[in-house]
Order: structure tokens, then sequence, then C-alpha cells
């Protein structure tokens, strides 16, 4: 009981002193516009959000503030992205996907505006769902944390990779390892973290530094989307907001166990290190389809199956942020990005982070949800109209943005040369089905495998039964093995036969 | 023939350039020390900690996966259809697409950015990728991607060295007379909509928008502080503006 009442009274210390500074405002209401805007767009996505105010923000205003600009957009490109999923029945972002099976249907019964309102809401108890799970485990989990040692931090590392590898890949799952490979790779580039050994520099100084991070996401993560979007986009056709935004207390009342189910699946899954908030939308969906009371007329407008998704992915924030503070190891896409922001302001997460960071994150993270609410009713049908702008218009734009954005973070042109070079590499990879997110995973999470790694080893004298004798690495060990071999055909089909004469 | 076995087709090539990838990056890493040596008297790394013992460990899988991608291909016999255009899926219209904005990126990073002044550079490639982009006319893209090359190329040739990165020259003219012709040019077409009328504006409005903020908001650095109209801005905010408010 006390844990719960000292981390409360931490909360709320970090929370007055964030609502009484004036200047929070203006960062947390252009940042909560921007993701809005950057979520409704079909073409931008919240991981560019992050990415390009990581560009601007990242070591040029002081990492508090930093953090209110980046998790406001966050949380409001998640949240934005449902604009578009309802009235042109396109996802704005990848985590909306399973809002547009029941929020359009809604919208074309005339129930436009009570499903944004209904999603307004979700993401509101979403975000806070999991934010109040932050608030909670990243104590615990760090207090554990003091005992996991270089053995078990290499194979979380690992985990991350391969985890996010095959959750995240459209076709096998065997591109997102070697996605995620491509990133480790990359990351070995420049001097090696324990003995400053030049690897793979080819003469050239500016590679002694290894690859940095912003240039790296942004290339990975921008220049690919603005290639697939320049082109003549014939717009969907959108249906009128119609009827009342403001939920009625009823309905939400009548649905807060679908809401409380969809937060922690949301949460759960935004914690499992690589997996995004289009992952927790769509198992929240199939969840609830399983199990909901009105399972049989999901994708047919079913309020239920709205609320699943949105609640699910806004949820997924605050359980990506776990790992990524407990351990370094981003829960999601876009909370790589966060992780680029915090290395390069020198926040190294972990045992060792300040606690007044995690404090100031949770409580930003509380602001934000409540700014998305207000922002959300009061200016939806102002934010619909954006909906008509063409890609073509504005992906120009982002270009430009993250052409300044990748300069001015300290490598200056050669950081753009990478920028360009990455994002070739990456339009390549998004033509052959190879998904970007584990190889962004792989270049942040590389110096950590390396070194902690290497480590263990240098511990052990070179005998690597370390990782079977320690018994949260044997577990980590275990895991990434049976990830592993859950992907192999074989196997697959075998354990299919063996699950079909068990039923 | 479904997206699958052109999937299947394209991992042909693509397991071949990944084991060519791995084979250079595994010969690159026998550089790097691994065995343990004593040089005068002082014991270097063992293998277990060298700096070579994680990339060997990464390309070597990377290797192997390649390897499992190539014999996928194979089996599933999908890579016999690699060798054709159709095979793989080669949509012409689309490579031309690509290929024009890659070019037009390209000459931007590579020859406009690091020498001609910022706003320009990015108010001809907002004006490039917006006109020739927005209705898919092959010949459109073509227009625009030139201009771009045109410019980009004019000044990565004529001003290659560093030295010159930063100095008032020429190629700013050049830059910024092509991208008032490439605006009249779309501005009078007869095809002209909404968004070729809005062009001109976000054009201007945004790049000097992001210099500014970024130069004298967060006081950053940005590219080619030389340039033509970024240096009259930076000479009226420092001469004019500035003392204004200091005093």
């Amino acid at each position: 009981m006390d844990y719960f009442v000292a981390q409360l009274a931490g909360f709320w210390g970090a929370f007055t002193g964030l609502v009484l500074d004036p200047v929070t405002y203006l960062y947390m209401l252009s940042a909560m516009i921007l993701g809005i805007v950057f979520g409704a767009l079909p073409g931008l996505t919240a991981t560019l959000a992050v990415t390009i105010l990581t560009g601007f923000f990242g070591n040029k205003v002081p990492i508090d503030y930093a953090l209110i600009a980046l998790l406001g957009a966050y949380v409001g490109a998640i949240y934005g992205g449902s604009y578009p999923s309802i009235l042109l029945n396109i996802p704005g972002t990848a985590a909306s996907a399973a809002t547009a099976m029941d929020g359009h249907p809604l919208a074309r019964q005339g129930r436009g505006g009570e499903a944004l309102g209904l999603t307004t809401t979700a993401s509101l108890i979403g975000t806070l769902v999991g934010t109040a799970a932050l608030l909670v485990f990243v104590w615990l989990l760090l207090a554990i944390s003091s005992n996991i040692a270089s053995p078990e931090k290499a194979l979380l590392a690992l985990f991350g990779i391969l985890l996010s590898g095959t959750l995240m890949s459209e076709d096998l799952a065997i591109k997102g390892w070697i996605s995620g490979l491509i990133g480790l790779a990359m990351a070995m580039v420049g001097l090696d973290p324990l003995l400053s050994e030049p690897r793979y520099t080819f003469d050239w100084s500016y590679l002694l530094s290894g690859f940095q991070v912003v240039p790296v996401l942004m290339g990975a993560f921008a220049v690919p989307q603005i290639i697939e979007g320049l082109r003549t986009a014939r717009p969907g056709e959108m249906l009128a907001l119609t009827g009342r935004i403001l939920p009625h207390g009823r309905t939400i009342l009548r649905h807060l166990p679908t809401i409380t189910r969809s937060g922690v699946i949301g949460t759960g899954v935004g914690a499992l290190p690589g997996v995004g908030e289009d992952v927790a939308g769509w198992v929240s969906y199939g969840v609830g389809k399983s199990v909901g009371r009105d399972g049989a007329n999901y994708g047919k407008g079913s309020v239920e199956g709205l609320l699943c998704s949105e609640t699910a992915n806004n949820a997924c924030i605050g359980g990506a942020l776990i790992p990524l503070l407990v351990l370094g190891i981003p829960g999601s896409p876009p909370a790589a990005a966060l992780l680029g922001a915090l290395k390069i302001n020198n926040v190294i997460p972990g045992p060792t982070i300040d606690p007044a960071i995690i404090m100031r994150v949770v409580a930003i993270m509380v602001l934000a949800s409540i700014t998305m609410f207000a922002v959300g009713l009061l200016t939806a049908r102002l934010f619909v109209r954006i909906l008509k702008v063409p890609p073509v218009a504005f992906l120009p734009v982002v270009m430009v943005l993250t052409t300044i954005g990748s300069f001015s973070v300290g490598g200056g042109i050669n950081d753009l040369y990478l920028m360009l070079g990455v994002g070739a590499v990456a339009t390549l990879m998004n033509a052959m089905k190879y998904p970007i997110a584990p190889l962004v995973i792989g270049v942040i999470l590389g110096g950590l495998f390396d070194e902690t790694f290497r480590r263990s080893m240098l511990l052990s004298d070179g005998d690597p039964t370390i990782f079977l004798t320690r018994p949260m690495a044997a577990l980590f060990l275990v895991l990434n093995v049976a990830l592993i071999l859950s992907q192999v055909p074989a196997l697959q089909r075998l354990l299919t036969r063996r699950g079909r004469v068990l039923s | 023939m479904d997206d699958k076995s052109q999937l299947r087709a394209r991992d042909f090539w693509a397991s071949l350039g990944l084991i060519a990838l791995s084979g250079f990056f595994i010969w690159q890493t026998t550089s790097i020390p691994l065995q343990a040596t004593r040089v005068a008297g002082v014991s270097s790394v063992q293998f277990y900690d060298s700096a070579a013992v994680v990339p060997y460990f990464i390309f070597g899988a990377l290797l192997i996966l390649s390897l499992i991608l190539l014999a996928n291909s194979i089996v599933s016999g999908d890579a016999a259809r690699a060798l054709s255009g159709a095979g793989i899926g080669l949509d012409c219209a689309e490579i031309w697409r690509i290929g024009t904005i890659a070019a037009a990126m390209a000459a931007y990073i590579l020859g406009l950015v690091p020498r001609v002044d910022f706003i320009i550079a990015s108010g001809l490639l907002i004006t490039a990728l917006i006109w020739g982009y927005s209705t898919g006319q092959a010949g459109r893209m073509g227009l625009a991607a030139g201009a771009v090359v045109l410019a980009g190329s004019y000044a990565l040739i004529r001003h290659l060295p560093q030295s010159e990165w930063n100095k008032p020259h020429d190629d700013d003219w050049v830059a910024l007379a092509i991208w008032i012709l490439l605006t009249t040019w779309a501005l009078t077409r007869p095809d002209r909509n909404r968004l070729t009328r809005a062009m001109p504006l976000i054009a201007v409005i945004a790049p000097l928008i992001l210099v500014t903020a970024m130069a004298f908001g967060f006081r950053q650095n940005v590219p080619n502080r030389g340039g033509l109209i970024f240096s009259q801005i930076e000479r009226t905010y420092y001469l004019d503006l500035r003392p204004l408010w200091s005093q």
C-alpha cells in the first residue's frame, strides 16, 4: 500500500510541476495538433511524427520540454489515425487499421460523429490504462532489472529484434530477421564499444563514431513513405461527420469491461519489445471478436469492435514505454524514435535512469491524454477538413523537414548522405516486403547487444554456458530458441497436426 | 501470376545480393584481430571478446538466412521466373515514378543542399514534386525531376570542392531561375488546378519558416548560411532586428 501511495505522491508532484508551467501548453498543444494531423493524413505515420520532432527538438530544447513534444505527438498521432479510418475507410496509421473495420460501417449508418466521440473517449481511457501500468510496473521492473546483467541484456536485445522481425513481417518471418540483422550490422560500424577497434569505416573519419540514430530514423521511416506517397491519389469517398460527437456516459459505462480488457491487452502487447500499436489493435480486436457479447456483429458497425482496437492502440503507448525506460529496448517503432531522442540527450534508460524523468514521462502522458480528449472533441469537425488534402501537397514539405532535421542534429551534410543511403535501402526493402522497424530496432540495440554479449564472454573467460547457468538468461535463451523454432515450417506443420489430433 | 510468386521471384535476387553482401563483410571482418596475440609483452584480445566476434555472428547468420531464402525461392518454383521482368513484377511506369523521385532527391541532397541557398533549393524541390507527381503523367515527372537534376548537377559540377560550398555563387541564381521557370510553366498550363495555384505559396513559405525557425529559434546550424536569400535574412536579423530588442 505504501508503495502505491508513494507512487501517487511522486506522480502528483511531477504533474503539478508540469501543469503549472505555462510553457508546457505551448509544446503540448502544438505537438498534439501536429500529431493528430500526422495521424489523420494517410501517408504520414506516428513514427514519422516522433522521428521528425526528434530531429527538431531532440537536442535543441531541454529534455523536459522535448519529451512533452515527442509524447504529445505520439499520443496525438495514434489517435488521429482513427479519423480517416472512420470517414474514408483508409487507416491514417497502421495502428488504426482495425478501427476501420467497424468505424467506417458506423459512419455509413450516419453515426460518424458518435464513432469519433467513442474513439476519442476510448483513446483517452486506453492511454490512461497504459500510463497507470507504466507508473506501477516500471518501478517493479526497475527493481528486478538491477539484477539483469550483461548475459540477460544481450539475450533480451536479441529477443527484441527477433520478436519485432517475426511480428512485423507481412511476408516470411525470415525477412523480418534479415531486416533486424541488417540493422545490427549497421550498428557495428565505427569504433567498437570495448576496445575502440575501428570496424567497417573504410578510412572515412565520419564513420568512426558510427551511424547516428536520427538520420537512420529519417531515412528508414520518412524517405520510403515520401516515395510511396508521391502518386496521384484518387480522393476516397469521405462520409459526412453527422450526429453528436460527445459520447453518452451510459454507452461508455456499458462498454467499460470491453474498454478495460482492451486497455490491458494493449498495454501487454506494447510491453513486448519491438511490437507496435497495429499489432495491439488487431490482437485486441481478435480477442474481442472471440469473447465479446457482440462478437458476431464485428465488422458490421459494432461499437464494441471499434472500442477494442482504439483503446488497445492507445494503451500500447504506455506499455511500449515500459521496456524502453526499464531496459532501453523500445516497445514499438515510435518508441524507437523516442529512444533516439533520449540517446542524443545522453539519457541512458535502465536501472540508473533518473527517477524524475520517469515521473515526468508519466505526468506528460496523463496531460497528453487529457489534451487529446479536449482537442479531439472540440476540433474534430475542423480536423476532418484536412482529410481532403492530397498527400502530394504535403509530402514534399515533409522531405524538406526531414532534411533540415537530419542536418541540424550534428553530423551536417554527412548525416544527409547517410539519410539518403538508408532511405534507398529501406525503399528497396519495402518493395520486397521486408519490414523496416526491425532494422531500426537493430541499429538502436546493436551497440547494446555487442557490448553485453562480449562482456558476458569476458566475465566467463569465454565459457558460453554463462547464458544457461543464470536463471533469467536461461529463460531468455529459451524464449529466443522457441521463437526461432516456432517459425520453422516443418515444426509449424507438426504442431498444427498435434493440435488437430488433440482437438 | 499472384503476388506471392512475384515475391518469391524477387527473393531469388534479394538472396543473391544478401549472400554477396554478407560474403564481402565476412571478408572485411577478417581484417579485425580475432585470435589472441602477444606483442612486446602485451596480450591482445581473446577470441571471445574480440571486436570481430559479433560481426562474424551477424554476417554468418545473414549468410545462412540468405541461403534459406534462396532455397525457399528455388523450391517454390518461382525462381525460374526471376529472369523475366514480368516474373518479378516489374512495372515500367512505377520504375519511372520511383526513379525520377530518387533522381530529384539525390540531386537535392548531393548537389543543392550543400551548395545552394536552402530556401531556393527546397522551393525548387517542393515545386517539382507537387507539380510533377500530382497527376501521374510520366512527362511531367520527367520534366519536374529534370529541373531539380539540372540545378543540382550544375551546382555539383561547378562547385565540387567543399571549400566552395558556403560561398555565394552563380549556382544560387541558376537554381532560382529554374525554379521561376518551372513555376511559370506550371501556372500557365491550361490544366492548372487549386493545388498548382497553391504550390508557389507552399514552396516559398515552408522552407522560409523552417530555416528561420531552426536558425534563429532553435539557434541551430542550417545548410549553406552564405546562400543568396538566407545571408540577407541573417544580415537583417543581426544588424537591424536583433538590436531593436536587445536595447
